[in-house]
């Protein structure tokens, strides 16, 4: 099995995980990438992948597992035949199994479109958004893993899996503070974590850790 | 030139399904190159309709494989899109490179059906561009309509500067190296215009004399026509995501409702081997899962054995889906029917009786539709029926014919598989008489008259378990009768329409009936004066078009309508009905 790193730059940020996870299958095809299917009446191509990233947040880590027999340097070389530049793919990485990153994934790493010292975390972030028609009105709470910097940028790290932190609705709350005119599209996606022996690890490290990276 | 793909990135944000508006598609065609002339192709609903369009994506490629052309795309941007749009100020623009429309040299709307007229105005209106082509001048591109509304294109005439009637392959193409040409020479649009009239196929409304035929294109070499081997690969589910082969134009049933099969006559078949090479190409490049086989009536094309044959070991080497829409009963056959996933299978009976099919000339028997037993011995568990309500001679007597089907259905299943029951859908549309078939001249039922029929036929249905009915809006089958069939003077009420907040019409959600009749009512015309019977010896406002079949020969049709007398199929030889002096109908 190859897990692949991709990205989703440029328009493709605006498409949703759902027809990602459509434009897969034919990704495998249109590349040449042998993937097997599960049995049944419905058979699927057996690819796994990391949480949704939202609409419209750009990233440079996503990632998705191929059920293949094809070597990691062939299925890099073959997704990247087959995708867009905005969609191609950095590394790829052979692993023994199925690693459930949707399951395992925890914490995220994100870039925003603000000055990293612009918002004094201490003092909580209030959320607000429209879930279901409904106006919700909640705290980040502990979600908020860590606030750092990137360049000159602000860097959260936020839940993400099981129990989750959207990166749209953090920005949506940040601009409403900062009174900024950025817009979600600038948010990247950086880093995606699983928690390993009581740590975050990150993917690439968490992947390498069973098996060599080969990029 | 304003570069408005940083206008429009902050609305992509706030729209609903983005995706719909970034363009960036695999397969799409961004030229950077400077190019002669640009044609941006239009498609007048959202998205997912238009981007499952297969003439949208034959001429997309056509156009775009000529090197001194560039061939863009534009779809119509959902009312949420649209208002962020206005208030923002960003026009209507092109997926490719964010250019608005109004700057292309060339616009192009690809018209399917009448409920898509006041599309066109809509997106005319977010362009910013005149609605009337008087109103239009050197500054603004040359439209240009086509599709199969073009059979009878008066009551959109006023709004376009040419109109394509019949195939668009080479004809657009044709309009488009003159504009080119005109650009560089100099050319007045009147100018460019009068010399697009001379094009086979062009009609230029502000320039049509009385008397004056328009003789339908017909692309003369289907075989090797243009055809789209790396189709656009939309960017959200569209409704048709999968590779398109077109197995023939035209149809040799002769059903007398038919639009489209008299109209895309002569009937011309492609080669099995070439629609294989074609589909396993497109599927290569696209990546699709599934393969369509299109036509007006894929189980008779005359190689569906040699194609199946052809892509057998394909499919099941790349898994794909080889799916087998608008079968008719009497070219079922079960081990077709093997060859597919083991779902759904549809038909089109379109009447509940022999004496009723025989007056549309649906050549489908009772004997033919016991033929279905065959599916369920197959291991089919699911049918679905298509039938059309008020068609001309129409009692209750045929209606109930219907529910004795599905009755006969469920008794064949029985016997079949000895368990559980199928299920059946029932869909009924409303007989729409339309131009260019024998049926043009025949009245519309009322409105009251649709509403009873359905509900008698409800009543019936509910009886029989296991299935399901569903049925047109009756108040969008008058407004598409009335349109099919309109003159000039409708433009005028298309335009109050939509002045009156008609959009979308063809979404049951959006249908605006009281906008239509009010539209109707403000400009002084008679909705029931469209809808209903028209004298044979009548003028009719599409009878300058040449469309290949003569006009004796749906009369002649007509009469034997009424005397429930059938056609025998084109392929058991030639019925006379015209359209070979257009092209040699292959399957004689």
């Amino acid at each position: 099995m190859i897990v692949l790193r991709y990205s989703r730059l440029g328009t493709r940020r605006f498409v949703s995980h759902i027809d990602v996870l459509r434009d897969f299958a034919r990704i495998m095809r249109r590349a040449d990438i042998p993937v097997n299917y599960s049995g049944g009446f419905n058979p699927h191509a057996l690819l796994f992948f990391s949480p949704p990233t939202p609409v419209g947040v750009g990233s440079e880590a996503e990632y998705a597992a191929i059920d293949t027999a094809l070597s990691a340097e062939e299925t890099l070389a073959r997704f990247n035949s087959a995708v867009g530049a905005d969609g191609r793919a950095s590394a790829a990485y052979e692993v023994s199994r199925n690693p459930n990153l949707a399951g395992r994934i925890s914490a995220a790493d994100y870039v925003f479109p603000f000055p990293a010292e612009a918002y004094d975390f201490s003092r909580g972030l209030e959320l607000e958004y429209v879930k279901k028609g409904e106006r919700v009105k909640e705290s980040a709470g502990d979600r908020i893993l860590a606030v750092g910097e990137r360049g000159e940028l602000l860097a959260l790290t936020l839940a993400s899996g099981n129990v989750t932190l959207r990166a749209d609705r953090v920005f949506d709350a940040l601009r409403r503070e900062l009174g900024s005119a950025a817009d979600v599209s600038d948010v990247l996606k950086t880093e995606q974590y699983v928690m390993a022996d009581g740590a975050l690890t990150s993917v690439p490290d968490y992947l390498s850790s069973s098996c060599r990276e080969k990029k | 030139m304003e570069n408005f793909s940083d206008k429009l990135l902050p609305l992509l944000s706030q729209a609903e399904k983005p995706s719909r508006y970034t363009g960036g598609e695999w397969n799409a065609v961004k030229k950077t190159h400077p190019v002669r002339a640009r044609f941006c192709l239009c498609f007048p609903d959202i998205y997912e309709i238009g981007m499952s369009n297969l003439g949208m994506q034959i001429l997309y490629s056509e156009i775009n494989s000529y090197d001194d052309f560039a061939c863009e795309r534009c779809y119509a941007p959902a009312e949420d899109m649209a208002a962020l749009m206005r208030s923002h100020g960003v026009p209507l623009l092109s997926l490719e490179s964010a250019t608005p429309v109004r700057d292309f040299d060339v616009v192009g709307f690809s018209v399917q059906f009448e409920l898509l007229y006041t599309g066109v105005l809509y997106m005319l209106d977010l362009a910013g561009i005149p609605f009337r082509a008087e109103d239009r001048g050197e500054e603004y591109p040359i439209l240009l309509a086509g599709g199969p509304c073009a059979v009878n294109p008066e009551p959109f005439a006023d709004f376009f500067d040419c109109i394509v009637i019949g195939e668009g392959e080479g004809v657009d193409s044709a309009v488009l190296s003159l504009v080119a040409e005109g650009r560089e020479k100099g050319w007045s649009k009147r100018e460019i215009l009068r010399r697009a009239k001379e094009i086979t196929g062009v009609y230029v409304p502000s320039m049509s004399e009385k008397g004056e035929k328009v003789v339908k294109a017909v692309y003369p070499d289907f075989e090797n026509a243009p055809y789209p081997l790396r189709p656009v690969v939309a960017n959200t589910e569209a409704v048709h995501d999968r590779a398109v082969i077109e197995l023939y134009r035209g149809c040799a049933s002769g059903c007398r409702f038919c639009q489209a099969g008299f109209y895309y006559r002569p009937i011309r078949e492609r080669s099995p081997e070439k629609c294989a090479a074609q589909a396993k190409e497109i599927v290569k490049n696209a990546g699709y899962g599934e393969i369509a086989m299109c036509s007006l009536s894929t189980g008779d094309y005359s190689g569906l054995y040699p194609l199946m044959d052809g892509l057998r070991d394909f499919v099941h080497e790349n898994k794909v889906n080889l799916s087998l829409p608008s079968l008719r009963l009497s070219s079922f056959s079960g081990d077709i029917a093997q060859e597919s996933r083991r779902s759904s299978l549809t038909f089109a009976p379109e009447a509940g009786t022999q004496r009723l099919r025989d007056v549309i000339n649906k050549n489908v028997t009772d004997a033919e539709i016991d033929n279905i037993a065959r599916a369920f011995e197959a291991g089919y568990d699911s049918v679905k029926l298509y039938f059309m309500l008020g068609l001309p001679t129409e009692t209750d007597e045929d209606i109930a014919g219907i529910a004795a089907i599905c009755a006969r259905l469920r008794e064949l299943y029985f016997k079949a598989r000895g368990r559980r029951g199928p299920n059946i859908s029932v869909s009924c549309a409303v007989f729409i008489p339309k131009p260019c078939t024998p049926f043009q001249w025949e009245a519309q039922i009322s409105f009251e008259e649709m509403l009873r029929k359905q509900n008698y036929l409800r009543g019936l249905l509910r009886r029989i378990k296991g299935v399901t009915f569903s049925w047109h809006g009756a108040e969008s089958s008058v407004l598409e009768a009335a349109l099919a069939r309109g003159d000039r003077r409708l433009s005028r009420v298309i335009e109050r329409a939509y002045a009156l907040g008609a959009k979308f019409d063809s979404w049951s959600e959006k249908f605006d009936w009281d906008a239509w009749r009010q539209a109707f009512a403000d400009c002084g015309a008679d909705m029931d004066r469209y809808t209903g019977a028209i004298d044979t010896s009548a003028e009719l406002p599409w009878d300058f078009i040449d469309t290949g079949v003569s006009k004796r020969y749906l009369l002649a049709q007509r009469e034997l309508a009424y005397k429930g007398v059938t056609t025998h199929s084109c392929r058991e030889g030639c019925n006379g009905c015209g359209a070979n002096k257009l092209g040699r109908c292959t399957i004689i």
